[in-house]
């Protein structure tokens, strides 16, 4: 329940730059999931944030108050960390009850505390466990149980799910979900996983090279990116050269009609960008339909509820997903349709 | 020759009794090792515990199964006197040794200017012999010694005959010394390898869980380092108890420390006296043994306590 606001936060590592001016503001109470690849400086920003590290430049608020002289122990924070570096000599009720035993909470209100989180996190049965003891799912839960127990402020999470396998961290990822919106905490979870990113978060921001990209809702940021950069790294697959012509896109295979081309002048340069999911396949073509193109179907991959299809088009080759309720074999013709509202332009001067 | 192929056919055939040979093989070669081995520290083990209740023929004596030599050295007070002073000297040194190296080795794990020179310039004396080590303390701390010197050069005592007794008193001041400057290192590299074995991320969740320094020290870090700890006050433990040349030098003499007391007895004329020695040797063994037997044993249950094997 606390707004944090970074201000132009940068931080070095002897002559290494691993943020570079970043502003973010995270409103009270919602969850924001951090999303890089490897190395982008995810962690460092969680650490500045908890205060284990100080930033170089710039400076950290929590409710508009700058806590750069606020020790860790004292900003309310809580942080399950990526291992989650339970004490490894202390039973799971142990483990849990440190944060309110350093700071001595009557023994009373402890034991009380801990029942009500050992029954949220279902652990009331391993209460008597060492960390050894428990499964990784487990492990993550004593973590955040031991961190929501002393009712932080702001929680920050550091993948805490990469270690998990693909149904636990379902489960976790809608057991996190409740637990937010329960106790209804200013939450930063940091992810390299767009699913996960965009199923849990309210807001999500995106940092490469220890630059913030873009900082939006998950539906924003997946159909609407900002950069080619964000487009690439959630997972579009169409992305190819334009020239802005009049209210069109000219691409190599065709001429575009795009929502959007105002805002460039007439032949600029730009990438095109659009996903594999928006592009409709058929095998007839429509009459009057806008960006309507025709091509042969060169591999089919069936994934279950889709099947992944590479289409030959003049030039170009285009991925589009369709449902798998039928099944086209490679070399059939095919009619695609690109809506115009969902293709993207990116100015080249950007990147 | 026909023989001797098929085995060798049989052999090529069946790798596992390759194997096997090569294993019986192996072995035979370390048994002259694991013979010398046996006769010179199993064997040494047991006659000294014969010797120690009267068996040494080669002396003319040979009254076993007798205890009077035990009875003996159990029933004279300077007898307990020694190991009060063995024990201590042992004790203290260890303790203090090892609060040194658990600074030493918090201190080496933060980054720091010169840290790399450092890391080789702590385990200085590691590679120093022992004696050197005793005569160092002479040499520094004796009356007349370096230290004295320079304490009287910058005018903080009169002349350096003034200078407090440490060397050659019952305090043991010089013996604890130079164990402890022997030891610091040996603990300090035993923790410092546990410290980065764990990280700092525990001590980090700590912190952020709202804990004081102390408190991450006394309730996190401490009891994690603690196999370091036991294990190396386990070895400095042992060593100290059984160690002769420091007390004998350094030692503020009657009553000495045990293993004093038994080169004494070696060392007399009259062969009788090497059992009494024995008996004292064994002494030593025993209480040593109790007590780190004792405080493995205490370790292993909190480890098991905590859910490890
Ligand atoms: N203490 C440090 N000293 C020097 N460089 C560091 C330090 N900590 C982090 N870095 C560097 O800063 C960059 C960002 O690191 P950070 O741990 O924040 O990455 P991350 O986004 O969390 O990556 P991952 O997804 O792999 O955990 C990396 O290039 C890393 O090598
Ligand atoms: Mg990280």
């Amino acid at each position: 329940m606390t707004q944090v606001q970074l201000r132009a936060v940068r931080k070095e590592f002897g002559s290494f730059v691993a943020l570079e001016h970043i502003d973010l503001n995270i409103a009270s109470g919602e969850l924001v999931a951090l999303l890089g690849p490897s190395g982008c400086g995810k962690t460092t920003t969680l650490r500045m944030i908890s205060g284990l590290d100080n930033p170089t430049d710039g400076e950290i608020l929590f409710d508009g108050k700058d806590v750069s002289d606020v020790p860790v122990r004292d900003r309310n924070v809580g942080m399950v960390f990526q291992r989650y570096a339970l004490f490894p000599h202390m039973n799971v009720e142990k483990n849990i009850t440190f944060g309110l035993r350093v700071r001595n909470i009557p023994a009373e209100e402890v034991e009380a505390r801990l029942e009500e989180i050992l029954d949220i996190v279902q652990l009331t049965q391993f209460r008597h466990r060492f960390p050894a003891q428990l499964s990784g799912g487990q492990m993550q839960r004593v973590a955040i149980a031991r961190t929501l127990i002393t009712k932080p402020s702001v929680l920050m999470m550091d993948e805490p799910l990469a270690n998990l396998d693909t149904n636990l961290r379902g489960e976790m990822r809608r057991f996190i979900r409740d637990l937010q919106q329960r106790f209804n905490i200013t939450t930063i979870f940091v992810t390299h996983d767009q699913v996960e990113a965009m199923e849990l978060s309210d807001r999500v921001a995106v940092l490469f090279d220890g630059r913030l990209e873009q900082f939006d809702t998950p539906d924003a940021i997946y159909h609407r990116p900002d950069k080619i950069s964000v487009a690439k790294f959630m997972g579009a697959s169409n992305i190819f050269q334009g020239t802005i012509g009049d209210g069109v896109v000219k691409a190599g295979f065709a001429d575009l009609a795009v929502t959007g081309t105002q805002q460039f002048d007439a032949g600029e340069q730009v990438d095109v960008m659009v996903r594999s999911e928006a592009i409709r396949l058929l095998k007839q073509p429509q009459d009057g339909a806008a960006n309507q193109v025709e091509g042969e179907i060169r591999t089919s991959d069936f994934f279950g509820a889709t099947v992944s299809y590479t289409v030959q088009v003049g030039d170009h080759q285009l991925n589009v997903d369709e449902h798998s309720t039928e099944k086209l074999d490679p070399g059939s013709r095919v009619f695609l349709q690109l809506p115009g509202d969902r293709i993207w332009l990116f100015p080249k001067r950007a990147n | 020759m026909a023989t001797q192929d098929t085995a060798l056919e049989i052999r090529s055939e069946r790798r596992s009794a390759a194997q096997r040979n090569a294993l019986l093989m192996r072995i035979a070669e370390l048994a002259p090792i694991v013979i010398v081995l046996f006769v010179l520290f199993g064997g040494a083990l047991v006659l000294a515990l014969l010797q120690s209740l009267g068996f040494a023929p080669w002396f003319g004596i040979n009254t076993f199964p007798d205890f009077s030599y035990f009875g003996a050295l159990w029933g004279s007070s300077a007898f307990w006197v020694s190991l009060g002073l063995t024990l201590y000297y042992g004790f203290v040194s260890t303790i203090i040794a090892l609060i040194m190296a658990i600074v030493l080795s918090l201190a080496l794990i933060k980054p720091f200017r010169g840290k790399i020179l450092y890391k080789y310039l702590y385990k200085l004396p590691l590679m120093i012999p022992y004696t050197v080590g005793i005569a160092l303390a002479v040499l520094m701390l004796g009356n007349g010694g370096i230290l004295s010197r320079l304490l009287a050069l910058v005018g903080m005592i009169d002349n350096p005959g003034d200078f407090p007794q440490i060397l050659k008193t019952h305090y043991g001041w010089g013996i604890m010394a130079v164990y402890v400057w022997k030891q610091v290192p040996f603990m300090t590299l035993a923790i410092y390898a546990v410290l980065l074995g764990i990280g700092r991320e525990t001590e980090e969740a700590a912190a952020i869980l709202g804990a004081t320094r102390r408190q991450i020290f006394f309730s996190v870090t401490l009891p994690q380092i603690l196999p370091g700890i036991v294990s190396s006050t386990l070895i400095c433990f042992a060593f100290n108890v059984g160690a002769f040349e420091a007390p004998f030098i350094l030692g503020g003499g009657y009553p000495d420390t045990l293993p004093v007391v038994a080169w004494r007895y070696f060392n007399d004329a009259n062969y009788a006296f090497q059992l009494q020695g024995m008996a004292t040797v064994v002494s030593i063994g025993i209480v040593a043994g109790v007590i780190l037997f004792a405080y493995l044993a205490v370790y292993r249950r909190y480890e098991r306590m905590r859910g490890r094997a």
